[in-house]
């Protein structure tokens, strides 16, 4: 099949749509599809063979954060023009089309089937309901809608008029599982002594809940001497360690943001994985990747992560917000390998499911239905190589 | 100029403007019908696949009960056609499915392409029905060759199994 998939956000800066889109592309190519991809970037700059540059993009900031995207103009509108019409595809797929970006222009510019992915839950409803006529105008060139977790569904029947496949996020798994721990981690871990806790993300964000993580630690270190701690993410080192007593602060190593191989690497570097948050998240990715490198998880007991958990089996929940009760779990964790080793086993097994091939092999279902409904034709399992398990 | 001619330039503006505008509507009215219409194919072929698919398990293991829902989902005429493939689904959920046998993963991929075509099938017959509710619409009668879109009411026709990925 030729799929051609436009990213609204630039490869310069990453960010998870951009991985998304990413992995996804190669998952397909993997597949044995023709795929390009369209996304804003200079002409210089290196990207992967399968990406077209569709011009510089601009900074805006959106969603907290500072989202790198095309503006609309003549200029990018052709180009965009240009690359369907080169293309010739079988089925356009475009990631968050409700922001003014190159998915949008896409969007009304093709002519046959397009699946559109909603990655953000936008509950700007007032909003929303203001530019009811302009969307509506946008959606109904949309054939088939996905939404990568039940939150982006929700707002999708609530605010948008409309239903959407739910297909969540996936995880290379093999780019998580085949990489090497970092040097001298994580150490020894035996009954009363050693073990190594992992925490990946902005500690300074009250909803990640680091608190709870560093309360259940400093409690916990000086019954258990050789307890480390592995912190990874964006933020500054003293505001870090100024938030453990002085006789722990060696026992707590901080690697800064980063990239996506140390990010894998840090994870395999850890006996036990923390996701101490206390809220708003709508899938836990993070999770996903923990499992895929083989960590132990143990998280808080949210939705999201009881249903990537498979309701505690796939991985150790402790109620929200709870420092004692995450202190209990981890000292039984980490004085129980046959537990831990338990817990990664199931942790295989339903990671299994967010592996990008078969993600992708359900995007590719959806492709299919959105031809179907486009032309009326009935594609075959074997044509599109749905074969195996989906 | 005269204010005369003015007027007449002003009129013709408007009136240019709006044929624009009324053909743009039909032509959109249109595309959504006939994308309507596909979806309605379309979802009425994977109904056909899911019903064989069936067929074909019962015969070989879960016998007559089954093979009686297929049957009557195979044969039912338009106006019950939506209860017989809820029974279908009921009977469906009813046997135990191995993922492991051919003829089982055969029903189980039919129901997932199935629950997708009704799903987009349902998403295009909104859009169609909304254009040509539309007061304009309705007043050119607009799409009139086309007989009002009818949405399928179905369940969901997805078979939850252990080994499916995990959504909800």
């Amino acid at each position: 099949m030729r799929i051609g998939i436009v990213c609204p956000y630039s490869f310069d800066v990453p960010g998870g749509v951009q991985n998304h889109v990413m992995d996804l592309a190669e998952a397909l190519l993997g597949l044995g599809h023709e795929v390009s991809v369209l996304a804003p970037a200079d002409e210089d700059a290196t990207l992967p063979p399968y990406v077209v540059p569709a011009g510089r993009a601009v900074p805006l900031p959106y969603n907290g954060s500072v989202a790198r995207i095309a503006l609309f103009g003549p200029v990018s509108t052709t180009r965009v023009r240009r690359w369907i019409t080169r293309g010739d595809f079988d089925v356009l797929h475009v990631h968050e089309p409700l922001i003014p970006s190159l998915s949008m222009m896409a969007v009304l510019s093709a002519r046959g089937p397009v699946v559109a992915t909603f990655h953000t839950a936008i509950t700007r409803s007032r909003v929303l309901a203001a530019a009811q006529g302009m969307l509506q105008i946008l959606l109904e060139r949309i054939t088939a809608r996905i939404a990568v977790s039940a939150l982006a569904r929700k707002v999708q029947v609530e605010h948008l008029d409309g239903g959407a496949v739910e297909i969540p996020n996936g995880v290379a798994v093999a780019k998580f599982a085949g990489v090497e721990p970092l040097p001298g981690w994580p150490g020894e871990c035996a009954t009363g002594t050693g073990g190594t806790l992992g925490f990946l993300g902005r500690f300074t964000e009250a909803r990640k809940g680091f608190p709870i993580l560093r309360d259940a630690f400093v409690a916990l270190a000086p019954h258990r001497p050789g307890l480390r701690l592995l912190v990874a993410g964006p933020g500054d080192p003293d505001d870090l360690f100024g938030q453990f007593p002085v006789e722990v602060r060696d026992r707590v190593t901080f690697l800064g943001l980063v990239s996506e191989v140390d990010k894998a690497r840090m994870l395999r570097s850890v006996d036990l994985y923390v996701a101490p948050n206390t809220g708003g998240e709508s899938f836990g990715m993070i999770l996903t990747e923990a499992l895929a490198a083989g960590a132990t998880v143990v998280a808080s007991d949210l939705d999201a992560f009881r249903r990537v958990l498979d309701g505690g089996r796939a991985g150790r929940l402790f109620p929200t917000g709870d420092a004692a009760g995450l202190r209990t779990a981890l000292a039984e964790l980490l004085d129980d390998p046959a537990q831990r080793a338990a817990l990664t086993a199931c942790g295989d097994q339903v990671v299994a499911h967010y592996d990008w091939p078969v993600v992708a092999r359900r995007v590719l279902e959806v492709y299919a239905a959105a031809i179907e409904a486009t032309d009326g034709r009935v594609i075959d399992q074997e044509w599109v190589g749905l074969g195996g398990p989906g | 100029m005269l204010p005369q001619l003015w007027a007449v330039l002003a009129t013709a503006v408007v009136v240019a403007l709006l044929a624009v505008y009324l053909v743009w509507t039909a032509g959109r009215v249109e595309r959504l019908q006939t994308r309507a219409e596909s979806a309605a194919r379309a979802l009425d072929a994977h109904l056909l696949r899911r019903a064989a698919a069936a067929a074909v398990l019962a015969e070989k293991r879960y016998g007559v009960e089954l093979y009686a829902a297929a049957r009557i989902a195979l044969d039912a005429v338009p106006e019950e056609r939506e209860a017989a493939e809820n029974d279908l689904t009921r009977q469906l959920r009813a046997v135990r499915l191995d993922p492991a046998d051919p003829a089982c993963e055969a029903v189980i991929a039919a129901s997932r392409r199935l629950a997708l075509s009704r799903q987009v099938h349902t998403d295009l017959v909104r859009d169609a029905r909304s254009a040509r509710s539309r007061p304009l619409v309705r007043l050119c009668r607009m799409g009139r060759r086309h007989p009002w879109p009818r949405y399928f009411d179905i369940d969901d026709p997805t078979l939850a199994l252990p080994a499916d990925v995990p959504t909800g």
